[in-house]
């Protein structure tokens, strides 16, 4: 495979995986923003930061449009970007993953990525509705979420890597120490700042959608990006000598 | 140049540039939708963008759906 029709694959998957993202956040995620943005007006009429006024809800009816119309706009630019990390992952890694094709390769990858770069980290630093997030914190929450992410990663190919100099049962090992670090890590990181006022059951299913969206996220990638590897590939042996 | 280099299944060798070019993708969509406060506009409007924040609105709800730390 050429290195253009490589980049055009992974692009192209990250993009079809975003959009699906972005449409199943716009479907099953946003009547959770508009309630919490809902609470949100009504603490603003309280406090007398503004006025339950019909100019008030004509505004924040084209506020709220373009908000979600960014949705799904955004969930093409935000997949297209983490699918390029995919791909360099796989190309990198694609004959060290189990499996007996592309596709099983790519999907076990994405679940590992899943589960190393979203879950983890999500359970330490769990998603919040509009009204949760003190914007005097975000640059800290940025700074504590992106360091996890990345140490679970980094660590997660350390691990890996540590395994391949081991011998067949004691493989297991790695995947027992990448457990033991990133435990450690997990209670030794500063928790979220913030006071969670919203309603608990708002939050909980707040986040219980959002992590439906970003699963089918992956989902989509590792069968995306599996089955275009899959059909390029067998060409390639043809024309590739 | 490197659009005929191929990737090589066999001994696993991944193209570099192909590699570098698809890193800084990853490094500037991650940026736009995840952490950016009016700076991408701003290199064209100026100061004002850092009011207005367009991108910011834009990609505003998929923050807090993908997990991102917002408001
Ligand atoms: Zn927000």
């Amino acid at each position: 495979m050429k290195s253009s029709l490589f980049i055009v694959i992974v692009l192209l998957s990250g993009a079809f995986a975003g959009l699906i993202h972005g449409t199943v956040n716009f479907a099953i995620v946003e009547p959770y923003l508009d309630q919490a943005i809902g609470i949100e007006n009504q603490n603003l009429f309280e406090s007398g930061a503004e006025e339950d006024s019909p100019e008030f809800w004509v505004e924040y009816e084209g506020y709220r449009t373009w908000q979600k119309s960014g949705q799904i706009l955004a969930g093409v630019i935000l997949g297209t970007s983490v699918g390029a990390l995919f791909g360099i992952v796989f190309a990198l890694s694609r004959n060290a993953l189990p499996g007996n094709n592309d596709v099983k390769k790519s999907l076990i990858l994405a679940g590992v990525m899943w589960l190393t770069l979203y879950i983890i980290p999500f359970l330490k630093y769990p998603a919040n509705p509009p009204t949760v997030g003190d914007g005097e914190t975000v640059v800290l929450r940025s700074i504590l979420y992106l360091s996890f992410i990345a140490i679970s990663g980094i660590s997660a190919i350390g691990f890996y890597q540590l395994s391949k100099k081991l011998k067949n049962n004691k493989k297991l090992l790695a995947l027992v120490g990448y457990g033991v670090f990133i435990s450690a890590v997990f209670f030794v990181m500063p928790e979220n700042p913030d006071e969670i006022t919203a309603p608990m059951d708002l939050v909980y299913e707040f986040r219980f959608m959002s992590v439906l969206g970003v699963t089918s996220f992956w989902a989509s990638i590792g069968i995306i990006l599996g089955l275009f590897w899959r059909k390029l590939s067998s060409q390639k042996e043809i024309d590739y000598s | 140049m490197y659009e005929t280099r191929q990737i090589n299944v066999s001994k696993s060798q991944v193209p570099k540039l192909a590699i570098i070019a698809l890193g800084i993708i990853f490094a500037a969509g991650l940026f736009v939708v995840g952490f950016d406060q009016g700076h991408v506009f701003s290199l064209v409007y100026g100061e004002q963008a850092f009011t207005e924040m367009y991108l910011h609105e834009l990609t505003h709800d998929m923050r807090h759906a993908a997990g991102f730390p917002c408001h």
